[in-house]
């Protein structure tokens, strides 16, 4: 492959990530750059589009547990210092 | 190459879950890397299932599905997703375009993954739990129990969040939501770091907390939302349902066991079920008119329109329940994206259009025909509302149909055809009390009296003056049909320029029906003038009628004189009309049309005991069908009445031009006389008898030339007009009519200025005395008076002629009896110069005459004559002395014109007749104000005089 080619085709690539976070935004989807790419190239590689929407929601699911798990800690932490002063 | 695919696939699920679910700062390796392998089987599991068939991978459905989004909740953005989509499509790097675009569709309006989890409620921090009110901490543990026991998924909490962040109250605030997120969830991130203080976090938490309150307390009540939905569709088509009846024909009876809000909610759908009820049971009422059908017809396709509604609610709210997780708190109805508040929004437009056609259609109960329109067009044109507005004015076209079709034929045939008596144009009823007036006085006839302009039912669609159009039009067809037998004409005419006429275009219909208006008025006064002669016949009325034609008059007159001095019940028909025929033969009158001669036809009116042939002789001038809206009965009688009063004029005239004749043929033979008395009684009368030749030759001047021929000119100049239609040809002759006649002297009352005042002054009281004053003091009667005045003298002077003819034959006689004895005489003895002179001198004392006794009552004659010739030339005097004054004080210039010159010289003092002193006790005793005018007309009459 040449190499200003392969230059090419990531510049449109870049360009159809740019139209398609602006679409995100729109939409209220919530999804920064990286994910939004990360997506693309799983929906290239087959994915089927349904399926991968459910996997986004479940998994910012699992995330804000993770966060709310860590929060708890903190402020048992945080709970647990103020108690010791 | 699979394998490459799938290689790739699973890396990027790795990166995918390490990006979303960020290893937290207090989490050990193990447990990040237990949790990073739950979550790839979790994926995994996720990926393994069979997708939904549904999904076309058609990149125009993905970008229709995200368009409609955005126009439903935010147009501004769905023009700028255009832009960006074409763009994208020109791109040429993606394959998936449409799945990649179905993902975002998918991810929309996602809850923000950045903002804090709302508390699960079973562990929450102490400190949280103890700023709740205990009261509020109870009833949401009761909602807690009951959630948890009508549910048990393992994380009810994130679907009631979930539910509380649906895409409804998203859409309800759209700006405050995201800024009231963003920043809690910036503090979030950054506490998230340094964990030393609770607080700002606690206010993040708080939020949450309250909208899973929400959440929760909305759940409790019994028929559940579920429910009611699913029932829903049903009562809106006003049929009963289990959990919604319908008790009566205006009632729904809601279910007691609702809490309020969502009671208030199903008063709010209530309104259009029970309107729909309404509604669909006054489609299905039996209508009065054309245009109430009209009306429940219009209202039937509203009706269908919003049943169709109905359907596509319904459906949506199946589709919605079949989606909906059966064991999702509160079904999970939110997420289903149907809720009652949203079906309250959908019907909202709905029902303002059912709210106004239930309005419309009471009122239309009181209503009928053309005001039925006007109801309708007020809403169009006077609302407030443009919905309502454009909703009115749909509803217009279609009612409005009937009206129009009736309009149709009425303008291009000519016919009513309009069964409910719901048009602005309707037939006269027989019974009607102006109708009978206007038989009365003469003057109905097929064109004015047929039908008339119902005022009221005019609808506002079409103005007043337009509204007269119409009827001028459809009445003319109708006449030229009818009345004129040109059917034919009609016919044609209705084929081809009949339109469809509808509500809208205003501006076109009138152009139309301008053009109707022209075409059928030229056809009409060309029928009147061309088939019907209208104008010869008004020509020969007043030739023949109004004594136009001199020749004819004069003959007629002539040769009917012997005739007509003998008693009424001796004068025949046969006579009288073998006359007629000779006058005509006899003047230029033989050249007149056969149609108009064949009309003319002389009669006696009807006759009273005493009269002679003079008084109830007339002329008359058959007039028929078509012709009779323009001339009258009316117009006939007023016709006679001119007719009578001119023949009388000219008879008198007649009369006196004869007995003059005679007196001047009679002074150079055998009116000559040496008595001085004699002669002075001859030359007064002669001078009297002039005076009445003055004031006759004044009448019949001014009567003819003065006001009938300057009348005739206006009416020619007026009915010629190229516009000028039958109406104004009627309004015109009768203009003319009452001009003649008032000018005429025949239907003008004496009116001083006195009288007027004392009419207004006292206006209602008595109007019927004063007009019995005026009726004896009228024109018509002191002209009569003067007429019968002036026959009388001619009698007298036809006595005083035969007087003296008889005077003259006797001295004849006389003389030649005293030529016999001279004869004698100058035979018997010489001849005595003394006697030839006594001779030559008066005889009356001859006592030897042989007519000495004749002569003595001849004698005697003399002065009786002599006193009736002064004392009728006395009363002469006076009355035209009256007549004058009168005449001085009219208003009208020509009536104090003919005054004028009938008194060029000043030879008569007119006389200002004083009105009575009780006449005057009565105006003062009226009102003061009267009072000061009656003196001060007083002031002005003495100072007059």
């Amino acid at each position: 492959m040449p190499p200003n080619e392969r230059a090419e085709k990531q510049a449109a690539a870049q360009q159809a990530v740019d139209i398609l976070h602006e679409i995100a935004t729109i939409l209220n989807c919530h999804l920064d750059r990286r994910t939004l790419s990360i997506c693309i190239s799983m929906i290239e590689n087959g994915v089927n589009p349904e399926a991968l929407a459910n996997v986004i929601k479940e998994l910012r699911k699992q995330g804000q547990e993770a966060q709310l798990e860590s929060a708890t800690a903190a402020a048992a932490i945080a709970g647990a210092s103020t108690r010791r002063r | 190459m699979a394998n490459n695919q799938r290689n790739r696939v699973s890396n990027a699920i790795d990166s995918l879950i390490t990006h979303l679910v960020p290893a937290g700062p207090h989490d050990d390796e193990p447990s990040v890397q237990e949790r990073h392998d739950a979550c790839f089987d979790l994926v995994r599991n996720i990926f393994e299932r069979p997708g939904s068939p549904a999904i076309s991978s058609d990149v125009n459905h993905a970008s229709d599905l995200i368009k409609r989004k955005l126009i439903q909740s935010n147009p501004s953005q769905a023009l700028r997703f255009s832009n960006l989509y074409t763009r994208l499509l020109s791109l040429p790097v993606l394959n998936q375009k449409w799945a990649i675009l179905y993902l975002l569709y998918q991810l929309s309006d996602s809850p923000d993954p950045n903002e804090p989890p709302p508390l699960s409620p079973p562990k929450p921090p102490p400190s949280q739990q103890a700023a709740l009110r205990p009261a509020e901490a109870e009833r949401r543990s009761r909602a807690l129990r009951a959630s948890r026991a009508s549910t048990a998924v393992p994380t009810p909490e994130e679907e009631v969040v979930q539910d509380a962040f649906a895409p409804g109250g998203l859409k309800k605030l759209p700006t405050e939501k995201p800024k009231r997120a963003q920043p809690a969830a910036a503090e979030e991130r950054l506490q998230a770091q340094p964990p030393v203080d609770g607080t700002p976090r606690k206010a993040a938490r708080d939020v949450s907390i309250k909208s899973t309150l929400l959440a929760d307390n909305s759940n409790e009540f019994e028929p559940s939302e579920m429910g009611l939905l699913r029932d829903l569709p049903f009562t809106l088509q006003g049929l009963s349902s289990t959990t919604l009846p319908f008790a009566k024909d205006t009632v729904l009876k809601l279910p007691p066991t609702l809490p309020p809000p969502i009671v208030s909610l199903l008063h709010t759908l209530a309104e259009p079920s029970l309107l729909y009820r309404g509604l669909a049971f006054f489609v299905k009422s039996p209508a009065k008119g054309l245009l109430g059908q009209s009306l429940r017809a219009a209202i039937n396709n509203e009706l269908r329109s919003y049943l169709t509604l109905v359907a596509t609610l319904e459906g949506q709210i199946r589709r919605a329940l079949s989606a909906l997780d059966e064991t999702a708190p509160r079904g999970g109805i939110g997420k289903a994206g149907v809720t009652l508040k949203r079906c309250v929004v959908w019907t909202r437009e709905a029902t303002m259009g059912l709210r106004l056609m239930s309005l419309i259609a009471e009122e239309s109960n009181t209503k009928h025909g053309g005001q039925l329109i006007s109801m309708i067009h007020g809403f169009s044109t006077s609302h407030g509302d443009p919905v309502v507005a454009a909703f009115a004015e749909r509803l217009l076209a279609d009612v409005t149909r009937p009206f129009y079709d009736i309009l149709r034929r009425w303008i291009y045939d000519g016919e009513l055809s309009d069964p409910h008596l719901e048009f602005f144009v309707r037939e006269q009823s027989p019974n009607d009390e102006d109708r009978k007036e206007s038989k009365a006085k003469g003057q109905a006839s097929v064109w004015n009296s047929k039908y008339e302009v119902v005022d009221a039912m005019v609808p506002s669609i079409i103005t007043a003056d337009f509204a007269q159009k119409v009827f001028l039009i459809g009445k003319s067809l109708n006449f030229i049909r009818h009345s004129c037998g040109d059917s034919q004409w009609v016919d044609a005419y209705s084929k081809t320029s009949s339109k469809q006429l509808c509500y809208g275009d205003t501006a076109t219909l009138e152009a139309w029906i301008d053009e109707a208006y022209k075409t059928t008025m030229r056809r009409l006064m060309h029928l009147m003038s061309n088939r019907f002669h209208l104008f010869d016949h008004l020509q020969a009325l007043k030739n023949y009628i109004l004594l136009g034609q001199g020749d004819f008059i004069a003959l007629l007159m002539e040769s009917l004189a012997a005739n007509l001095d003998r008693p009424a019940f001796a004068q025949y028909r046969h006579t009288l009309t073998a006359q007629l025929e000779h006058a005509i033969r006899g003047s230029n009158a033989q050249y007149d049309s056969e149609e108009v001669l064949r009309r003319l036809d002389a009669r006696m009116l009807q006759l009273s005991h005493g009269d002679i042939g003079w008084d109830c002789f007339t002329l008359e001038y058959k007039i028929d069908a078509p012709v009779d809206v323009v001339v009258t009965e009316w117009g006939n009688r007023q016709y006679l009445k001119v007719f009578n009063f001119l023949w009388r004029v000219k008879r008198v005239e007649f009369a006196l031009s004869s007995t003059w004749r005679k007196c001047m043929t009679g002074a150079r033979g055998v009116l000559q006389t040496s008595d001085e008395q004699v002669l002075q009684t001859w030359k007064s009368t002669r001078g009297v008898l002039a005076e009445m030749v003055h004031f006759v030759g004044q009448l019949q001047y001014y009567i003819l030339f003065e006001v009938i021929e300057s009348s005739w000119t206006e009416l020619q100049n007026n009915i010629r007009k190229e516009d000028c239609t039958l109406d104004d040809l009627i309004t015109e002759h009768t203009k003319y009519l009452t001009a003649i006649t008032h000018k005429g002297l025949l239907g003008a009352r004496r009116r001083q200025f006195h009288d007027a005042l004392k009419d207004q002054a006292r206006d209602p009281a008595d109007p019927a005395s004063s007009a019995t004053t005026e009726d004896r003091n009228s024109y018509m009667v002191q002209l009569s008076e003067l007429l019968r005045t002036m026959l009388a003298y001619r009698d007298c002077v036809d006595g005083l002629y035969s007087w003296s003819l008889s005077d003259f034959t006797r001295r004849q006689e006389a003389d030649a009896v005293h030529l016999m004895h001279r004869n004698k005489k100058a035979k018997l003895s010489n001849p005595n110069p003394s006697a030839t002179a006594a001779a030559a001198g008066l005889d009356m004392d001859d006592p030897f005459t042989t007519s000495a006794g004749g002569a003595g009552s001849l004698r005697s004659e003399l002065p009786a004559l002599q006193e009736r010739l002064g004392q009728l030339g006395a009363s002469f005097k006076a009355r035209l002395q009256i007549l004058l004054g009168d005449l001085a004080y009219q208003p009208d210039v020509d009536m104090r014109f003919l005054g004028v010159s009938m008194n060029f010289n000043d030879v008569y003092q007119p006389v200002k007749r004083k009105r009575p002193a009780a006449a005057a006790a009565a105006a003062g005793g009226g009102s003061t104000a009267a009072q000061g005018q009656g003196q001060a007309a007083a002031t002005a009459n003495t100072s007059r005089a």
